[in-house]
């Protein structure tokens, strides 16, 4: 893998809006969608990231027979009153739609970060954005991402098990609105019918039970891109996990195991020293001395800190409160001060394609740049 | 191939066409801040904005931002025995993505 620098599209924050990512630049003028430079993979590179992709998730499978079987789900601070729902969600296998493993990967050691497996976003990004720019730079050349195909293909499956229409669940924010209303075009490519509705709009209706619309119909289809911790949390919470089997929530609740931190050190546990891991722990470094630190719901970077001979180099310090897990240090795609993370999508449990995320430190966040690959 | 073959988006590119984030709103509902004047919906949608903000169903305004609401009240006449705002605040600033 190499990174290389290209002179960007004239016009670039247009052309990329037109297909949708309006999020194109930071809140301080840098680019968000950054194609001054792009990766360059082979296909043999591209191949292990596939397969290092399906065997992370074989593990997670495994991983999560073993958590409820061995009720660890306390010991991940999962609320005790959404442990039935996961059970039974995780036997009868409701819809899902996706994942993304975010990777760890200098060209020589694939090592899996972390599982984003209940509200990935960078999608737009990923199956969109790079796309159309592939075609406008290097139309012979390929890219791992046929992200679009494969979620048409699984809503195309999921046509007998939704109640139509299917709500598309945001908080609001400009990049999430996006995002749902890209799946959106996804699932209506497939046959569907979509709403899009925020969160805070979502009824309640007393007497009949039931969640409804602003124009009080059901809702029975909902796809959300606000994580099940958030939901359990709210007012509507226990309605939420009274609902479930009467509405079909994706991604469904049993995903709590995955996007989870602490799956990284069951999944330790599970498989100590297999390749495609890092040492990760819940009680604390042990041996650890360069590690990373990061709280069992972080999103986007939130809450963690990185250390280096035991003393905290990155993020905050400040006395730990909630739980958390400790990683080993990964080594990461560096070059010209930015190092790099490879976002892994899986669609329908199946690696679909990936997206790079740049950073200046070792900490992704919200504000990393995106930056298009290609492989030869 | 490992990419795909075409990627179409009429939704997407459509609402990046228009205003962003610019949803159906019922009618004669206002989002208002603490002292009822008109704000954005994206304000009580959002948790980015915390819990300042509340809709307003009724009451009298001139229609923009900044104006005043007379009136109105925090539950739809319409809309007895439903209640909304169960979800959507709880994010303390994050988006629900990751």
């Amino acid at each position: 893998m190499r990174r290389l620098t290209v002179q960007p599209r004239d016009n670039w924050q247009a052309t990329v809006a037109r297909t949708g990512l309006t999020g194109h630049t930071l809140d301080d003028g840098r680019p968000y969608w950054d194609e001054s430079a792009y990766w360059e993979f082979t296909a043999a590179e591209v191949d292990r990231l596939e397969a290092a992709t399906a065997e992370i998730q074989r593990l997670a499978l495994i991983a999560g027979d073993y958590i409820l079987d061995h009720n660890r789900l306390e010991d991940m601070k999962i609320p005790a009153e959404a442990a039935a729902r996961i059970r039974e969600t995780w036997n009868s296998e409701p819809p899902a739609l996706y994942g993304r493993l975010d990777l760890a990967f200098d060209g020589r050691q694939i090592k899996l970060l972390e599982y984003n497996a209940d509200t990935p976003t960078a999608l737009v990004e990923a199956a969109v954005t790079q796309w159309y720019w592939l075609e406008d730079f290097f139309p012979d050349a390929d890219q791992f991402n046929s992200l679009h195909e494969k979620l048409v293909v699984k809503w195309k499956d999921l046509v007998p098990y939704l109640n139509q229409p299917v709500y598309f669940g945001h908080d609001g924010s400009e990049e999430d609105f996006m995002t749902v209303s890209y799946l959106r075009d996804t699932a209506e490519q497939a046959g569907h019918r979509t709403i899009p509705i925020s969160m805070y709009d979502i009824g309640w209706e007393e007497a009949a039970a039931r969640f409804v619309d602003l124009d009080r119909k059901p809702i029975e289809s909902l796809f959300k891109l606000y994580p099940w911790e958030w939901l359990l949390g709210e007012r509507f919470g226990a309605h939420a996990l009274e609902s479930i089997g009467s509405v079909n929530w994706m991604e469904p609740i049993w995903k709590m195991m995955w996007s989870n931190k602490a799956l990284l050190a069951i999944l330790w546990e599970l498989n100590p020293n297999h390749e495609l891991l890092l040492p990760a722990y819940l009680d604390g470094p042990r041996s650890l001395q360069d590690y990373v630190r990061k709280p069992l719901f972080g999103r986007e970077g939130k809450g963690v800190t990185v250390f280096r001979n035991w003393a905290a180099e990155e993020g905050c310090d400040s006395a730990v409160e909630e739980p958390c897990v400790y990683q080993k240090l990964a080594s990461l795609a560096t070059e010209g001060g930015n190092t790099a993370v490879i976002g892994s999508w899986l669609i329908d449990g199946e690696p679909a394609g990936m997206g790079v995320r740049e950073s200046s430190s070792l900490i992704t966040t919200n504000t990393s740049r995106f930056v298009p690959h290609l492989f030869r | 191939m490992r990419k795909s073959r075409e990627v179409p988006v009429t939704i997407l590119a459509a609402i990046a066409l228009s205003s962003i984030g610019c949803h159906d709103t019922p009618e004669n509902r206002n989002c208002v801040d603490e002292q009822g004047r008109i704000v954005p919906d994206t304000y009580c949608q959002s948790s980015v904005y915390g819990a300042h903000y509340r809709y307003l169903y009724g009451g009298a305004s001139g229609g923009h931002y900044g104006d005043s609401v007379v009136g109105g009240s925090t539950t739809s006449n319409s809309e007895s025995g439903v209640s909304r705002g169960g979800f959507g605040h709880d994010g303390g600033g994050e988006d629900g993505g990751e």
